[in-house]
Parts: structure tokens; sequence; C-alpha cells
């Protein structure tokens, strides 16, 4: 945990300026508030006693002054949290592009990632809803015990008490029920997307098997586990709310039964008392927002420290001219525990040569890919490129080398040009044009109404996938790598898009070598040798 | 190129989710009822021991007046009733949000599963997974809270409003005024801050989604080498939707001021007019009346505070509503045909056959099948040769009445497709898909899939059959092992044979067999065959596959895509 909270704590550093200004802020409002209680409750007791006759103005000063220092607190406490955030979401995205997420998005489908990567937006919170509350009860301690001190010693220490339990404690055990619930409901939550997953992927054979009744029941089972972890945290809260509650109702009590010898003071202290309690009721929920956001982060932050599987060698060698690529009696496995994928395998692809390795889904196709692209390391054997061993060679050198297209590539939302640049950072229209004529898509970007600059994705204009597709192979082919790895560039694709795709690629080529890994061809690729991937050994397939 | 604009699409789903999230709430009121009475009756109570509290505070002022033990004790067990139904209505209010979301995932699932797999074409079962998990556990706070909030809100005001009323006119007057006019400048600022954030709703929904969708295509940055400009486009980008938000929080958070000024213009209200009052008529009579009422104000705004902290979060319930909205419903049933049309196959031996058949998933995207036409007689095994995406696995589809072809004529028996009963159809079929389905759950409730009332001998009886027994036996628990996520792993070939032995204990007459050993390797494959082989003796099998097994099985083949034409064309020979 004492990790996690550094982990999050590192990049707000900067940020701590604005973040005590905002605290001033806040505190600032609630001692308005709190004064303006007093010197109500100072002014009416005075006038029950016959000793005040006007409105003092101040306390219209006070009751303009509050909502506009709430007003301000509320902007700077959203401010700081939203940068706050903001350099979380950057020091996180940098982690992971640095560490393994390079080798996550072989392993781990990049929506889990994206998933994943919404928790951190349970830091928002923290900030506005948990410190500042916080520190703000820490304050009204003094404050407390000096208003009703005044009158009675002995009511001020039992006051005290109660607000320590009502805002401290209740902070502590909302916390610690939240982090174990969240863990708990992340869990059968896992489970019940597993079922209704189950459900779903299978609904052919579930059809044919007329078990739609069934699959319904089991997965109305686990969804009756999240329900049950559910009740037992609420039935946790809601003991911590009443805790916090009858705290708060002992307090008030207590300074009810003052018999004080300065008369306003005491209905002051009162006043004071209803306010603080007040001010303090969102505790429990704080504790439970922190408790959140602790838990949601640890994983995030384990995922961020995770080092890379294939680090930069010290004294990175000089990326060599030659550009053939080969694997020498490779032998790799994703883990310790896991079982061997490849035992000995050994690939050439020789300068502006055309291999295809073939094998079932699971043989390891794109693990070859992950290697070569040094995204991981294998644990014996070499990868050459050029001659040069890639062990020795930066893996940013490699990736100037080798262009990547699978069907795990990713079409971004954004305007077409900047999907196209990420290829080729200098590439101007007249080059990006160029790209899209070879890819047959030129004339479609033409007719829209933006060119270029139309929004592709969620938020802008929706793209088939064979056309995807194909401005992902105009990006690949921006980049002027010479060697080109394409991974089932066409899952998932019709026949007839996928042989169209493989002869805009046959014109495009040029003089790049091809290492083209799949389940099977679609008839159209132009290949010098064919390899069959079995049980982690490559055979010839046809010549 | 699909062309469809964000704006139009976005505005109609979201005009639709803001209709179906009113009618829930018209729907789902009155089950709420206990929750907001707990709430109301607390509220009572606090008006109870406002009133305790004004006569003790009264006694700190003119000591001796009053008797203090009644006032201590009404204060005292108000609390605890309070404290009692705080608990009370938190269990309610979870209560609510589970039976709510159980209703709306059940529908939802019941919706998807009927639609059948032809509708949910295209869609990801992880896509559908996370609307019909996610999206619903937040839509659950709509139940939860928000209608319980606004209830509450529309009548504990009105009581205070009105008890104020009965003892001092003014104040319930001072009451009356403030409240309305905090309500009338909070939906303003509300109103405000709606127009601000939809004058750039494009901009803001691109930049709150662009984090997202960098770390999705993460390692596609990591290897074009780009993450440095991507870390700087993703600075700027989180700038700028920090910018814009805090453009529309300028206003939005006006409507917070606003409760907060109604706030304070309500305490200096009572203070001026009591003071007014005990200046000119200083009775024992009005000090108690004044504290009341100051002590009633924070419980007069609190339910106003507790609808606008649930309206905050009403984007997240509203986008969960969009994507509710938009899974894929089943086709209402067609008027059935006449009663005389209806008919069962017998289950001595089916025949198949398409006449003509053409077919299109999507018309903008032409033919799949192209005048199909072939002949499977009982007891026989045909062959559909052809690569992937040549519409192999299309015609599975039809024949599971997943999909209903465009032109042309399916016959099972001779009889029409679409006359036979449904039930009676998927009754005498077996389904082999190229990833066999198996979910959480042993080995043995993997098998019964194919036939739910089999006793343990013919589970048995099938698993040897299929040489399920030949690798069950080595596992720790036989049969009752484990499988599916969390739990046994097994090869693709061990998992085929789960769906044989399936197949074997339902004894269907009619196999369809979708490329059943795409995923293996030879050694395995060849085992899946043996098994296959075996199961399709006395049996009409319509095998799809990419290769042909010459020497498993004999029989008709039909080869699909031999044209290199995109329209796919086919006669069995």
């Amino acid at each position: 945990m004492l990790r996690t909270l550094l982990g999050i704590a590192l990049p707000w550093k900067r940020r701590s300026l604005v973040a005590v200004f905002g605290a001033w802020v806040a505190f600032a409002a609630l001692g308005t508030n709190i004064a303006l209680t007093a010197m109500t409750g100072r002014f009416i007791a005075a006038a029950a006693i016959g000793t005040t006759v006007a409105l003092p103005l101040s306390l219209g000063i006070l009751g303009l002054a509050l909502p506009m220092l709430r007003y301000f607190e509320r902007l700077f406490a959203h401010d700081v949290s939203f940068r706050m955030l903001t350099d979380v979401r950057i020091w996180l995205f940098c982690r992971l592009a640095a560490g393994g997420a390079g080798g996550l998005g072989f392993r781990r489908g990049g929506i889990a990632l994206g998933r994943l990567v919404t928790d951190v937006e349970a830091l928002n919170t923290l900030y506005p809803r948990v410190l500042l509350p916080t520190a703000g009860a820490v304050l009204l301690v003094p404050v407390m015990l000096l208003v009703v001190g005044q009158e009675s010693w002995l009511a001020a220490s039992v006051v005290v008490v109660c607000f320590v339990l009502a805002g401290l404690v209740v902070l502590l055990a909302g916390f610690h029920s939240a982090r174990a619930a969240t863990g708990n409901t992340a869990q059968a939550i896992a489970t019940l997307r597993v079922a209704t997953d189950d459900a779903l992927s299978g609904l052919r054979e579930i059809k044919v098997s007329g078990a739609d009744g069934m699959m319904l029941a089991l997965v109305q089972a686990q969804e009756a586990r999240v329900f049950r972890t559910e009740r037992d945290f609420a039935a946790q809260r809601a003991l911590i709310r009443a805790v916090a509650f009858l705290a708060a109702q002992g307090a008030l009590l207590t300074v009810l039964l003052i018999h004080g010898a300065n008369v306003t003071q005491t209905i002051a202290a009162i006043f004071v008392t209803v306010v603080a309690f007040e001010a303090i009721a969102i505790m429990p929920c704080a504790g439970v927002l922190a408790g959140h956001a602790t838990a949601s982060v640890t994983g995030l932050v384990d995922m961020a420290m995770t080092q890379s599987c294939a680090p930069d060698p010290p004294s990175p060698a000089i990326l060599p001219k030659a550009t053939a690529l080969s694997f020498d009696h490779v032998r790799f496995r994703w883990s310790a525990d896991h079982s061997l994928v490849f035992e000995d395998v050994s690939l050439q692809v020789p300068s502006m040569g055309r291999v295809a390795v073939l094998g079932p889904s699971g043989a390891g196709k794109s693990t070859l890919a992950a290697l070569a692209l040094k995204v991981v390391s294998p644990e014996s054997g070499w990868i050459r490129l050029g001659g040069a061993d890639i062990a020795n060679l930066r893996a940013a050198d490699v990736h100037k080398k080798i262009a990547y297209l699978s069907h795990t590539t990713h079409l971004f939302g954004d305007t077409i040009r900047n999907n196209l640049r990420l290829a080729r950072r200098d590439a101007d229209d007249a080059v990006i044009w160029e790209a899209l004529e070879a890819v047959r898509v030129a004339h479609l970007v033409r007719a829209l109404p933006d060119g270029l600059d139309t929004w592709i994705g969620e938020y802008g204009i929706q793209i088939c996938g064979a056309q995807a597709r194909r401005i992902l192979l105009a990006r690949t082919l921006l980049n002027l790598a010479p060697i080109l790895i394409l991974d089932e560039p066409c899952a998932g694709l019709d026949l007839a898009a996928q042989r169209e795709f493989f002869d805009i690629l046959g014109e495009t080529l040029g003089n790049r070598s091809l290492l083209l890994v799949g389940q099977h061809l679609a008839g159209t690729e132009r290949l010098d040798r064919v390899w069959r991937l079995q049980g982690g050994r490559l055979m010839s397939a046809t010549g | 190129m699909v062309m469809q604009s964000f704006r139009d699409k976005g505005s109609r789903k979201s005009s639709a989710a803001k209709m179906w999230i009113k009618q829930e709430l018209a729907r789902s009121c009155w089950r709420a009822f206990p929750a907001i009475g707990a709430g109301v009756a607390q509220t009572a109570l606090a008006i109870v021991q406002a009133f305790c509290a004004a006569r003790l505070m009264t006694n700190v002022i003119h000591p001796g007046t009053i008797p203090l033990a009644p006032f201590i004790l009404a204060f005292l067990s108000a609390g605890f009733m309070r404290g009692t139904l705080m608990l009370w209505q938190e269990q309610i209010a979870t209560a609510l949000g589970i039976s709510a979301r159980r209703r709306l995932r059940s529908n939802a699932l019941t919706n998807l599963i009927g639609a059948g797999p032809g509708r949910l074409r295209g869609r990801r079962a992880a896509e559908l997974t996370d609307v019909i998990v996610g999206e619903i556990e937040s839509i659950g706070q709509l139940y939860s809270r928000w209608i319980p909030a606004i209830g509450l809100a529309m009548v504990s005001p009105t009581l205070i409003v009105v008890t104020a009323a009965l003892i001092d006119p003014v104040s319930g007057i001072i009451f009356l005024i403030t409240g309305a006019l905090g309500l009338m400048l909070m939906s303003l600022a509300g109103m405000g801050a709606a127009a601000t954030s939809r004058s750039q709703s494009i901009e803001l929904a691109r930049l709150r989604a662009h984090f997202a969708d960098r770390i999705q295509g993460l390692s596609t940055i990591v290897l074009a080498n780009a993450v440095e400009e991507e870390c700087k486009t993703l600075a700027a980008a989180l700038n700028d939707l920090r910018r814009r938000t805090a453009r529309v929080l300028r206003v939005g958070f006006l409507s917070n001021a606003a409760l907060d000024l109604a706030f304070a213009t309500c305490i200096i209200g009572i203070a001026a007019h009591f003071s007014a009052k005990l200046f000119f008529d200083n009775t024992l009579a009005i000090v108690p009346r004044a504290l009341f009422m100051f002590l009633l104000i924070p419980e007069f705004f609190a339910p106003f505070r507790a609808v606008h902290a649930v309206y905050l979060d009403r984007i997240t319930v509203q986008k969960a509503a969009e994507k509710l909205n938009d899974l894929p419903r089943p086709i209402p049933s067609e008027p059935s045909p006449p009663p005389h049309s209806i008919r069962t196959v017998s289950t001595q031996g089916v025949s198949v056959a398409f006449e003509n058949v053409s077919f299109a998933w999507d018309d903008r995207r032409g033919k799949i099948l192209d005048q199909v036409s072939f002949h499977v007689p009982s007891g026989e095994t045909m062959m559909l040769i052809g690569p992937s995406g040549s519409g192999k696995s299309t015609i599975i589809d039809l024949l599971l009445g997943h999909a209903r072809p465009q032109s042309g004529r399916i016959t099972i028996n001779g009889a029409a497709i679409e006359t036979l009963v449904p039930a009676a159809l998927a009754r005498l079929t077996a389904l082999i898909d190229q990833r066999p389905f198996l979910f959480t759950a042993t080995l043995a409730d993997n098998i019964r899939l194919g036939h739910p009332e089999a006793g343990p001998e013919q589970v048995l009886d099938a698993a040897e059959r299929a040489q399920v027994m030949a690798f069950a036996r080595d596992l720790p628990d036989g049969l009752d092992t484990m499988v599916g996520e969390g739990g046994c792993p097994l090869s693709c070939s061990q998992a085929q044979r789960i769906a044989i032995a399936r197949a074997f204990l339902k004894d269907a007459q009619l196999l369809l067999l979708d490329e059943p050993t795409a995923q293996l390797d030879q050694v395995a494959e060849h085992e899946v065959l043996e098994s296959l082989r075996r199961l399709t003796i006395g049996r009409t099998a319509i095998l799809v596959t990419q290769a042909v097994f010459g020497h498993e099985f004999t029989g008709r083949r039909l080869a699909l895509g031999a044209r290199p034409s995109a329209a796919l064309q086919g006669v069995a020979c």
C-alpha cells in the first residue's frame, strides 16, 4: 500500500503549490461558515436577553462571502485534481510504454488494458472529497476545543472525543471496509463477466442444445454473488454512517446540557457544534472513496512498475545496414510457469525475401513477431537483424527496421492524417495521398467533406473492416522500414476482401522483405517460401 | 466507407436514452416509496429533535423555566430512531438497485439469447458482455439513489415549510421563498452548463476518449517509435480537456452556489425576522421558536443538496442507458404459419437439400452465397470445401435457422425449413464448431449440455465413445473436473472431443461440423477425425472444411469459392 501511495504521490509533487492554495480557499470557506454560525448564535442569544437591537452588517457580509468562497473552493479543487490526474495519466502512459506494455498488446487485449485504465479516474475524488475534508476536520479539532472549552472543559473533551469518532475513526473504518469490498466486488464482477461471456460466445451451440435457460441461470448465480458482496458492503457502510451520526448526536446533547456562565458564548458553541458535525458528515463517504481509489489504483501501479521483458543493452550496438532477419535455434516461453512456445526454431527472411509461417491459433505465430520486434527475448538462441544479435540493439532501433501490422494494430480515434502520420512524422499531404492511392482508398477519402481531416472512430465516421485494414496498410507502408511483418492482417475479412488486400500488398511491397504469419493463405499472396509451425517447430510446407 | 455522422447519431441516441430514463423513473417510483418514507420519517424526527434542542437552548438563556428530562429523553430517542431508520433506508435503497439490475440484466440477456447468433453477427461477445455487466451495474444508482432522492426532495422540504408555517407563518414564508429561489437559480445554472457543454460536446467526447484510446493502441505506438510524440499530444489533449471542462464547470458550479446563496439568505432572513420580533415583543415563547427555525435550516436544504449530488452522475447513467438501448433485439416473432404446415420431421434419418439458395448478411457487401444447390441423402456425409470467408459457415447458420435465405429453398426431409418448429429442428441437430464452447462447470456438465436429462451412465458412455475418457481418467476428479475459465486447461483436441461426446449423448441425426479440426495440429487432428468418423456412421453430416479429408470421409463434395469472383457459387458434383 505504501508503495501504491508513493507511486501516486510522486507525480503530484509539482502540483503541491496549487494544491496548497486550493486548500487555503477551502479552509477560508470553512472558517466563514463557522464564523457565520457563531455570529448568528451570538446574535440571537443577545437579542433574547435584550442586549442587541440591530442585525450586524458583518452577518450579511459573511452570508454573501460564503457562497462565493465555496464556488472558488470547488473550481480550485477541480482544477487541482484534474492537473494531478493529468500528471498521473501521462506518468502511467510513459511507464506502461517503457515497461512491458508493448508485450501486453501481444498477450492481453488492448481493451482489457483500457478498462483497467479507467480505474485511474477513481483518483479524481481523492483531493476534493478526501484530502480537503480530512484536513478541514483536523483543523476543526482545536476550534471545537476552544469554542466549547471556554464554557466547559469537560463538555469540550466529550465533544472532541465524539468528533474524532465521527470524523477520523469512521474515515479509517470506511477506508478499510471499502478497500476490501472493492477487491471482492471486482472479483465477483470478473466471474460474472466470464459467465456472461460464456453464454454469449457459445450462443450457436447453446441454441442447438436448447440450453438458453440453463445459461441464464448460470449467469444469475454469479450475479447473486455480486449482489451478496454489495449487500454486505452496504450494511457495513450504513453501520459506519450510523456510528458517525450517533457520535454527532452525543456531542450535540453534551453541548446542549452545558450551563455556561456566558449565555451568548454557550449558544454560539452549540451552533458551532451543529455546523462542525455537519461539515464532517461526509467523512464516512470520504473513507469509502479513499479505500476505493487505493484498491483500484494498486493494480495499475503494479502494472506500471513492471520492467520490460526485453530491456535495452547498456551500450547498444550500431544498427547494421543489412536487412536480413534470422532466427537461430530460438527457444521461448512467456514465463517460467508456462510451457514452451518454441523448442528450437530457425527461420531466415533474406533481404527482399517473402516468407510465410502458417499454423493454428495458439501455435506461437504472434510470438514470432514479438520476438523479432524485441518485445520479448528468447530463453536461448539468437535473433539477428542484418547479422547483429538484436539483444545488443536498442528496441527503438529494431523498430526502425521492422514495420508491423496485425489484426490488433490500432486505428486511433483521430483524423485520418494523424493516423497515417504515426508512421512517419514528417509526411506531408502529397505523401499521405500517395499512400492512400496505393491502397485504393484515396477516392473514398476525397469524397469525405473534411478529407484528411475527417475524424475516425466512435466520435467521427465509422469505417468498415476491410477499409480500416487498408488504411492501416497505408500507414505501415509510410514507414520506410525495409522489413514488414504482417500478423493475420486480414482476420475477420471475407475472402474477396482478403484477396484484394494481398493484391494491393503485392503491388506496393517494393523491395521490402516480408514475413507473413497466419492460419492460412488467401491465394493471392506472392511468396518465396511457406513454413508450417507445429508443436513448437517449423516444417516446410509448399515451397 | 460507411459514413454516419457522430453528431446526428449521438443526439438521436441520447434523446432515446433520456426518454428511457423518464419511463423508468415513472415505472419504478412506487417501488421507492418505502425508501422515501424512511427518509421523510427521518425528517420528521429531525423536526422533533430540533424542537427539543430549541427548548434545551432556551433553558441555557433562561435557566429553570422548563423541565429538562422529557426533552432530553425525546431528543435521545428520536436520535436513536433516526440512526435505525438510516440503517434500514440504506438497505432498502441497496435492494432497490439490486432488484432493478437483476430485472434489466435478465431482460437484456434473454433478448440477446433470443435474438440468436444471426442478429449478433458482427458484435463481439466481449463488447456485449461489457454492456450486460458493466453498464447495467452503473445504471443501478438510478434506482438506489436518484429515485429516492428526488422523492425525498419533493416531500421533506414541504413538511418543514408546513411545520414552520404552523409555528411561525413568516418563517414558513422565508423557507418557501429561499427554497424556491435556490431551486430556480440552480436549474438556471444547470441549463447554462448543459448549453455550454452541448456547444462543444464532440470536442469534449473526443478528448475524454483520447487517453483510453491511446492506452488501447499503446503497443502500436511503441512499435511505431512514437511514444515521446504521443506523450506530448496526450499532455496537450488533457490540458485542452481540463480547460474545456473548467469552462463548463464555471457555469455548472453556479448551481451549487445558488443553493449556498439560498442557504445564507435563509439564515440572514430568519435572523432579521426574529431580531425584529424579539425587539418589539421579547416574550419567553419567541426564543425557542427562533432557535427551532435556525435548527431547521440545514434540514430544509439537505434534500436539495442530495438531489444535486446525484444529478451530477446523470451523464454516467445516460451513457449506460444509451448502450443498453443499443443492444440487438430479437426480431418480433413472425405471425405463425397456419397449423397444418407446422410439422416435426421424423427422427429416422434426415435428408437436407439446398435449392438455388442465395444469401447476403449485408446488402452493401454483396451476396456471400449465390445460387448454391446440393442434396445430402439420409445417413451420408457431405464435405463443403473452401477457404475461410467463402460462406461455408453461413450455410451452417442457415441450417441452424439463425438466418433465412433471400432467395431459394432449404428443405429438411422435403419440408421447407421455415415451416419446421425451431425446437424440433434443434432437437435433431448437433453442432461441432471450430472452437467448441466450454462453460465454467464440470466436464460432465459440459457434456450434458447435449441432453440435460441424461443420467450418469449415459454421460459416461458418450464420454467413452468420444474418447473423452482417454484423458479424463488421468484428471484428479475424472468427469467431475472443473473446466472453463479458471478451471483445468484443456487442449483444443480435448475440448473438441467433449463437443463430440455431446453429439453422441444427444444422438442427433443431423451433424453440422464447422471446421472441427482447423485449430488442431496434425496428430490431434488425426485423433479427432477418428472420433468424428465414428460419430458420423449412420447419421447425416455436413462437414465444412478447408482441407479435403479423403481418407477419413467418403461422400459428396462441394467446393465453394473455387472461382476468384466476389460472389461464390457452387453445385455439388
